[in-house]
């Protein structure tokens, strides 16, 4: 059982240092752009030369990864030039760790950039789980309890359509519509609970969420839909059917809550991954989340970041499958042994 | 069944509530808190507010009227001279230059106050213009991204910025910029005639405080001296907040007012939504500016109410082509080359006038001593090219034309030009880039032989124009060609830069023009257009004006709300 | 992202424990499918637009060479240069010439790009299936017969895939890796871009599909007919792809269907970010991209691209489900 874990767990780090090893590798293999970006308008080489080794890019990637990795582990300075330390400190940045790097695009470290964007992508991937999952389920049981109608169809139909549309499209459309044309939703910008409260929140979120959320509606209308189906064919169902339940109390204490179970597995997938921002809706909205970010570094080849959220995003998920992992095997000794 | 009926409607009300609150939370407008407030909506983010590494003419402009005084700035004005005439700001009067240039003396005025309340010295303005220097060789390396003019007229090879000085540099840069008192004197080693031009068109001569320099890490960081400073943080991609800035004294200020309470940037928004916003103008967008210009694909919605509010400009940009001289070396060849050019189809594939104007120089309209250059007088005439090509004997010459691309828009202008040339008598393959553009142009041995080109005048002078171009001593070197994309190398040209340079301010306009006309025999460049700006704003906004003194765009010092 | 949404993997999953059903006598598994596919309405429906699709993605270069497309063609006379250069009349350009109007900008027939693009679009998600599906079936075949360190290993490796954020990294990998493969010879501009596309959708792709495959081979592993290659001692090799590979069409055919219009709008969701082909090239996605910012001026053309666009993916998405429907009756109502 100890064993288990403790194998898991170094399973886990070998897994996570590989994956920064990978990350730096595919992102570093061209610096060239990256330097160019931050050299203004008149770049010469000697300035090109001056600003690789300001980023740090004039050593081999391995150095940089390896450098990389003692920031994490035990925090680094920029610019890491001991000299300047000694003779202006004020101007170096100290990065305690976990150091995930300094952007010199924002000025700023890495995690601070991130930190930041992180409640933005947070607040929109809440608000669009709520919608999807209240509305996308409640669809999905009236689809199945109507099987067969045109209810059922049109609600079927709807949901696959809108799911074909490409997000950008959708949410163009909407804060065009919604919120300039009409003005029947503020324009669409993210203030935290804390400076405005909930409804400035939520009325600044919620279009957003709402494009991000009829993305995924389709898929839970139709899961639902079809395990509620399922499941009230199962003999337990019937059975209660035949011993006179009504309708309604069969499909609230019975099927609903069979079907619950596959639902709120999936559901918790996509709600991490919509955690991990929404790069297209983000950019739509003009919402400073991890997705947008992401946009903005690419096109600024601000390198750091990127490699700060890959990195910080799959540390994430390599974690919560350890996690999971030895929780389950708490729970169900069997699992240690196989 | 009604179960769920039920619960549907109280989502719905749920979802309906929601709107209603935020409408009323949205529709406040500018005055919501009773502070008059300017919005300022854009795209692009700002790279840096530290002013030595400012280099964008619409940051440069916006923090001049906002937070950095000069020594000399740009009054606020609509006319068109007078805009880029400097006035005194921080110094007394103008400056005075005595030697050819080569010596300039500014007095600092008394009772100009940091936000903090203390004294602007020139301690202060000589430690900012000594951070230009990082960008030398074994500078730190974190001040990137500014003009770098003054490292050509400083003789200090020695000095490696604030950060990395050593004793002998030191000592080179304190001979060439010395303080006395509130008085500072620069010695140059060659003459600076428009040296007041440089300095209100550009930030790297503002003062900057020695205690707050943290290198990269104050890039975003403003420590004012203008009427307005920063509340709270800038955050890149979102924006900032300026307040008043109760230390700014107006009686030592003849340039800025403080019309607004509150100034507000919003970074990130697209084009696109941007011009839409300003159409719509509900809410506080009434009271917002914006420096983007209306994409076409909008341009049907400038209708009745937005149509009064939409103002067309020219921008201080310009666009051109460049022949390579590396490769197209017959002078018989490159004329028919320009003659053939059609920069009517060029501008009209750019959007129509709206966009883009065909223009007669390299030279933008608004800077002095521009003038239409007669070498160009014949372009567009095909037979002219054909008959020029043949005697050269070079019919069906095959060309390569290098341009930036990626959109719909510089794709159609591209083959507006192929179509031209191919009139003349030139067989054109075209070589679209986005983006590897700017590496690829810059290589010296590219197999290309016309490359396009764009260009603002760093301040309105020809010299900030023509030689950053065309002057191969300033662009030439192993690996790259600099901004010097037709590998022009003409020594000649580069006697007449010297002596255009040091000339009187005065006698300049007429000197460069002649520049300008030598280069355009030489077929050096072929003009295509001036970059236009039509530009909205919201429907509260007063006293609404893009100015020279601006580069174009709305100007700060002016605009307040209802 | 778009592809392999939620509804995708989950459904392929449940199938994915009945793909063999039970013979009924006299009729193999494959025949009584056939039969419940061309039963349904709809799966026929959707067969045939699917069908009709990529008869237009294979004739639209055809016709283009043969010039009796234009897609790249411009139209100057008949825009409106002045006003933001949308086409002249009311409804985009329409006419018999261009039966869905034309480009704002540059006046190119829009009909003759949108089938342009769907021959690209389709190509391009064609590829990146048939090397996703591909890799996840090989991959998955040989973790779940091998098992022991060979398992564990794919299994790292998928786990680790699996870990990065997808959308992020096709994103952000973009222009560093297309200028990384321009500089390994593969042809600059929109070649390399949209081998990009391809080999990057497919590199992230495969691991689900991996998964899949491997938790049927587990099943498979112990039954008669395998069991008894051993014994006759086939070759691993031949065990892996002689006896498993005819036992796994089923799950291949379903997961390649619904793994098409992922890749169509993930093809067009990165366009919009600028990820991938660009113009004079078409594909849907750019061209949609494009599209979307004439909602104020032109009507037609804001919504023709996204529509066509929506009518591909909701085509596949439909003949997937029809196929798995049919290929696993428990799931059928």
């Amino acid at each position: 059982m100890f064993a288990y874990a403790v194998r898991r767990i170094l399973i886990g780090l070998a897994m996570l240092v590989v994956m920064t090893l990978i990350t730096f590798l595919l992102f570093m293999n061209n610096t060239t752009a990256s330097v160019l970006a931050s050299c203004g308008k008149n770049c010469q080489p000697e300035q090109k030369a001056i600003i690789a080794k300001t980023l740090g890019y004039d050593d081999p990637v391995y150095v940089q990864w390896g450098k990389f990795l003692k920031g994490v582990v035990a925090g680094r300075n920029f610019p890491d030039d001991p000299a300047l330390v000694a003779d202006h400190p004020e101007l170096v940045a100290h990065c305690p760790a976990p150091c995930l790097g300094y952007s010199f695009k924002n000025s700023n470290f890495v995690w601070d950039v991130m930190k930041d964007a992180m409640w933005v992508s947070i607040s929109i991937a809440v608000v669009a789980f709520a919608i999807w999952i209240i509305i996308g389920v409640l669809l999905g049981i009236i689809a199945a309890l109507k099987r067969g109608t045109w209810i059922d169809k049109v609600i079927v139909g709807v949901t696959l359509v809108i799911f074909a549309f490409p997000t950008f499209f959708i949410g163009q459309l909407l804060y065009v519509f919604l919120a300039i044309k009409t003005g029947w939703f503020a324009i669409p910008s993210y203030t935290p609970i804390a400076d405005g409260g909930v409804f400035t929140w939520l009325g600044g979120v919620i279009l957003p969420a709402i494009t991000l959320a009829v993305f995924y509606m389709a898929g839970y209308v139709r899961m639902t839909r079809a395990f509620v189906l399922e499941t009230s064919t199962e003999d337990y169902i019937r059975t209660a059917q035949a011993k006179g339940l009504s309708a309604r109390a069969v499909i609230g204490k019975h099927t609903f809550r069979a079907a619950l179970t596959p639902i709120v597995t999936m559901a918790g997938m996509d709600l991490a991954l919509v955690l991990g921002g929404a790069p297209i809706t983000e950019s739509v909205f003009n919402f400073n989340g991890l997705g947008k970010l992401a946009v903005t570094a690419t096109r600024e080849f601000d390198l750091p970041i990127n490699i700060g959220i890959v990195v910080f995003l799959s540390a994430f998920v390599i974690l919560a499958n350890v996690v999971v992992d030895i929780a389950y095997a708490f729970i169900d000794p069997r699992v240690s042994v196989k | 069944m009604t179960k769920y009926r039920k619960t549907l409607a109280v989502v719905a009300a749920a979802a309906m509530g929601v709107t209603g609150l935020a409408a009323c939370g949205g529709g406040g407008g500018g005055s919501a808190d009773g502070a008059k407030t300017l919005h300022y909506l854009t795209f692009r983010p700002t790279e840096h507010w530290d002013p030595q590494r400012m280099y964008i003419g619409r940051d440069l402009a916006d923090s001049s009227r906002l937070f950095y005084r000069s020594l000399v700035s740009f009054p606020v004005s609509e006319d068109p001279t007078t805009s880029v005439t400097p006035v005194p700001d921080l110094a007394t009067d103008t400056g005075k230059a005595s030697n050819k240039g080569k010596t300039w003396k500014f007095t600092l005025k008394d009772g100009v106050k940091w936000e903090d309340g203390k004294p602007v010295t020139c301690e202060d303005v000589k430690y900012g213009i000594s951070r230009t220097f990082d960008l030398q060789t074994g500078g730190s390396g974190a001040l990137t991204g500014g003009p770098n003019y003054i490292l050509g007229y400083i003789d200090a090879p020695d000095f490696k910025g604030p950060y990395k000085a050593d004793a002998k540099g030191q000592a080179q840069f304190d001979k060439a910029v010395v303080c006395d008192g509130a008085t500072i004197t620069f010695n140059f080693k060659k003459g600076w005639n428009d040296l007041p031009l440089a300095i209100a068109s550009l930030r790297s001569f503002d003062p900057y405080r020695k205690d707050k320099d943290q290198g990269d890490k104050s890039n975003y960081q403003i420590f004012s001296n203008g009427p307005y400073k920063l509340d709270g943080a800038w955050v890149k991609e979102k924006g900032g907040t300026f307040v008043k800035n109760t230390e700014w004294d107006a009686s030592t200020d003849t340039v800025r007012k403080q019309l607004v309470d509150k100034i507000v940037f919003t970074e990130g928004i697209t084009n696109e939504l941007v011009a839409q916003r300003l159409i719509a103008s509900n809410g506080d967008d009434a009271y917002a500016v914006t420096d983007r210009s209306i994409p076409p694909s909008i341009y049907a919605q400038v209708t009745g109410d937005a149509a009064k509010r939409a103002t067309l400009v020219d921008s201080p940009f310009t666009g051109y082509l460049l022949p390579n001289f590396k490769r197209m070396t017959n002078p018989q060849v490159r004329k028919a080359l320009m003659l053939s050019t059609d920069r009517d189809g060029w501008a009209a594939a750019l959007g129509g006038e709206k966009s883009a104007k065909p223009s007669s120089s390299i030279v933008n309209p608004a800077v002095a001593g521009y003038a239409p250059n007669p070498a160009f007088a014949d372009m567009g005439n095909y037979d002219m090219a054909k008959k020029t090509l043949k005697a050269a004997g070079k019919m069906g010459y095959p060309i390569i034309f290098t341009f930036s691309g990626g959109s719909p828009t510089s794709q159609k202008a591209a083959a507006a030009l192929k179509q031209g040339w191919e009139k003349g008598g030139f067989k054109v393959s075209l070589n679209e880039l986005t983006d590897t553009y700017y590496t690829e142009v810059q290589k010296p041995n590219l197999k290309t032989d016309v490359v396009w080109g764009g260009w603002g005048a760093d301040w309105p002078s020809i010299s900030t124009v023509i030689p950053p171009l065309f002057d191969s001593r300033l662009n030439i070197s192993k690996t790259s060609n600099g901004q010097d994309y037709g590998n022009f190398v003409d020594p000649k040209a580069n006697k007449m830069f010297d002596a255009a340079n040091a000339a009187p301010l005065e006698e300049q306009p007429a000197m460069w023009a002649a520049v300008d006309k030598y280069l355009g025999e030489q077929t050096a460049y072929i003009p295509l257009d001036v970059t236009q700006f039509y530009m909205m704003h919201g429907s509260k906004v007063t006293n609404y004006m893009q100015t020279a003194a601006s580069n174009m765009y709305p100007d700060l010092g002016a605009i307040g709300v209802e | 992202m778009s592809q392999s949404g939620p509804e995708t993997t989950a459904a392929i999953e449940s199938s994915a424990d009945e793909v063999v059903p039970e013979a009924i006598r006299g009729r193999s598994p494959r025949e009584l499918a056939l039969i419940r596919f061309r039963r349904d309405k709809g799966s026929m429906i959707s067969l045939g637009v699917v069908l009709l699709f990529l008869f237009v993605a294979v004739i639209s270069p055809v016709l283009t060479k043969l010039k009796v497309f234009k897609p790249y063609t411009t139209n100057f006379p008949l825009l409106d240069i002045e006003n933001g250069a949308i086409p002249k009349g009311n409804w985009g350009g329409i006419s018999w010439a261009h039966p869905l109007g034309l480009t704002p900008g540059t006046g190119t027939d829009v009909l003759s790009r949108l089938m342009l693009g769907m021959t690209y679009s389709i190509t391009i998600a064609l590829l990146s299936a048939v090397l996703t599906v591909a890799l996840g079936t090989a991959l998955g075949i040989i973790a779940g017969t091998s098992g022991g360190w060979i398992d564990a290993i794919i299994g790292r490796i998928i786990d680790m895939t699996l870990s990065f954020p997808q959308t992020l990294m096709l994103l952000s990998l973009s222009s560093t890796l297309t200028v990384t493969l321009e500089q390994m010879g593969v042809p600059k501009g929109n070649f390399a871009r949209g081998t990009y596309l391809i080999l990057v959708l497919a590199v992230f792709g495969w691991p689900s599909f991996a998964r899949i495959v491997r938790g049927q081979v587990l099943s498979l592993r112990e039954r008669e007919f395998v069991e008894a290659a051993h014994v006759f001692g086939a070759s691993r090799w031949r065990i892996y792809f002689k006896e498993m590979l005819p036992n796994l069409w089923a799950p291949i055919l379903v997961y390649f269907t619904l793994t098409m219009p992922a890749y169509v709008s993930a093809e067009a969701a990165l366009s919009f970010l600028g990820v991938g082909v660009k113009t004079p090239t078409p594909t849907l996605g750019n061209t949609l991209s494009d599209s979307v910012n004439y909602y104020g001026s032109d009507l037609v053309y804001f919504f023709v691209p996204a529509v066509v666009l929506a009518a591909v993916v909701v085509s596949f998405n439909l003949l997937g489900d029809g196929l798995r429907d049919a290929l696993d009756p428990k799931a059928d109502r």
